[in-house]
């Protein structure tokens, strides 16, 4: 019968001052079985973390043309929306522009709509909403711009909230001009981020003629 | 009445060993037989060896409790049929539900078995709840399992919330988008929920294929286990008044 050496009176005093070879074996095992199980643990939460989303790239052509923005000159269709990308481009007087159509509430696709005003009780015709019309010229004649049908908010169609939840502004995006006359678009560089309560109309803009950008933005 | 070779028919023996490995015991004669067979078989073990009479008045709570855990096992029957028919992917989600309900016989039942019970259980999860909490029935000694109710409420409303995206319609979409929105709003690990949550920056197959996992394995699994603890601790703890 095999005996624990550490057993005995002399053993157990011995024990207590070095460390015996199941002490150190347990210490061990212990140390281990911790150590992979944070380990384990750590790589198992960063796997639940997409390395990869495999998403649409941030960059994108749209499917349009500058040609059919300006619907050969007459100024009547000046905002196409690629509603799959989530990305709309509008052209005024002053030159293009693009929103990223992701509402500031709660990130439903709002939808273009002629006349954004009906139904909320803003005067058409107040200087605090014609400002943003300005630029439009006198080729729409109603107020558009963007309802979310998630809650209800409303933009004007440069992108300045005005009625429902949403807390501010949506997003432009960068947008340049293709040599075949696409546009480029770029969600991933925000050229002007307003903060809630901005409602200035936003300087910047992509010159149709000159396929040059201004570079004048907001917030970034 | 234990299994007992009957002599001269080999067949009547087969039979009567057979029944007699099943139910081990006859029908109780005495108290002392009844609560031995309450005790030793496994699918009465739940049931307490005596009730008093006032305890399972139904009529007075409507067992709501086990009304829900009712809808529960037949929400995973009929969503274990519907799984049959159903793929996790953008390109076919949709197309499977309208299968199910016009192709599938009986599919349509299925299906609307499966919604009906899934807001239903939603219902008597908060009603049992409401019920628990106007009793008083919350009080020790039965606030862990009170405790235990929450996390099972919680997990409800996930198992609701996650379902709701399995149909990969509008609605189904946009409800997730504004749901995982908002859990972006929490401080610090706000963004890094709606990430885990979705598999990616926005309502794509990365979220159906994360939802449809969670809804049909991972929740159930954990609403399963806390459901056991739930009613060993009924067990233990007896009943308040009514069911």
């Amino acid at each position: 019968m095999a005996l624990n050496p550490y057993d005995s009176p002399r053993g157990r005093l011995r024990s207590r001052v070095e460390t015996t070879r199941r002490q150190f074996l347990l210490l061990i095992g212990a140390v281990g079985a911790l150590g992979a199980t944070l380990f384990g643990g750590i790589e198992l939460l960063k796997f639940m973390f997409p390395a990869a989303t495999l998403e649409s790239p941030p960059e994108f052509k749209t499917t349009f043309t500058l040609d059919d923005l300006t619907g050969n000159n007459s100024l009547k269709v000046n905002v196409l929306s690629d509603t799959a990308n989530r990305v709309t481009v509008v052209l005024d007087s002053t030159g293009v522009y693009a929103v990223y159509l992701v509402c500031t509430h709660l990130g439903c696709t709002p939808n273009y709509v002629s006349d954004v005003t009906s139904g909320t009780g803003v005067d058409d015709k107040s200087p605090l909403v014609d400002q943003h019309y300005k630029a439009e010229g006198s080729a729409i004649s109603t107020r558009n711009g963007w309802a979310c049908p998630c809650h209800g908010s409303r933009y004007y169609i440069d992108s300045t909230n005005f009625y429902g939840p949403a807390p501010r502004p949506m997003d432009w995006v960068d947008i340049q001009l293709a040599p075949d006359k696409h546009f480029v678009v770029n969600r991933g560089v925000i050229t002007v981020y307003r903060q809630a309560g901005d409602n200035a109309i936003p300087k910047w803009r992509l010159d149709p003629k000159s396929g040059k950008t201004n570079g004048q933005t907001v917030g970034v | 009445m234990s299994a007992r070779p009957t002599e001269g028919n080999p067949l009547r023996a087969f039979a009567s060993q057979v029944w007699g490995s099943i139910f081990r015991h006859g029908l109780p004669t005495t108290d002392k037989v009844a609560a031995r067979t309450a005790l030793t078989n496994f699918f009465l073990h739940i049931h307490p060896v005596r009730v008093k009479k006032s305890a399972i008045r139904v009529s007075y709570t409507l067992c709501l409790g086990g009304l829900s855990f009712f809808l529960f096992i037949l929400l995973t029957i009929s969503g274990l049929f519907l799984m049959f028919y159903y793929i996790p992917s953008v390109d076919q989600a949709y197309q499977n539900i309208k299968d199910l309900q016009f192709v599938a016989t009986f599919g349509l039942v299925i299906r609307n078995l499966h919604r009906w019970a899934a807001h239903g259980m939603v219902i008597t999860v908060w009603l049992h709840m409401a019920r628990v909490f106007y009793q008083g029935a919350y009080k020790p000694p039965r606030e862990f399992n009170w405790a235990i109710g929450t996390f099972l409420l919680l997990i409800t409303l996930l198992l609701s919330f996650s379902g709701y995206l399995l149909p990969w319609d509008q609605l189904a979409v946009w409800a997730i988008t504004v749901g995982t929105n908002m859990a972006k709003y929490a401080p610090i690990a706000g963004p890094y929920t709606r990430y885990l949550l979705l598999g990616g920056r926005n309502v794509g197959q990365g979220a159906l294929i994360r939802f449809y996992v969670l809804h049909v394995v991972a929740l159930p699994l954990i609403g399963f286990i806390l459901m056991v603890i739930h009613f060993w601790r009924v067990r233990k703890d007896g009943f308040t008044g009514g069911l």
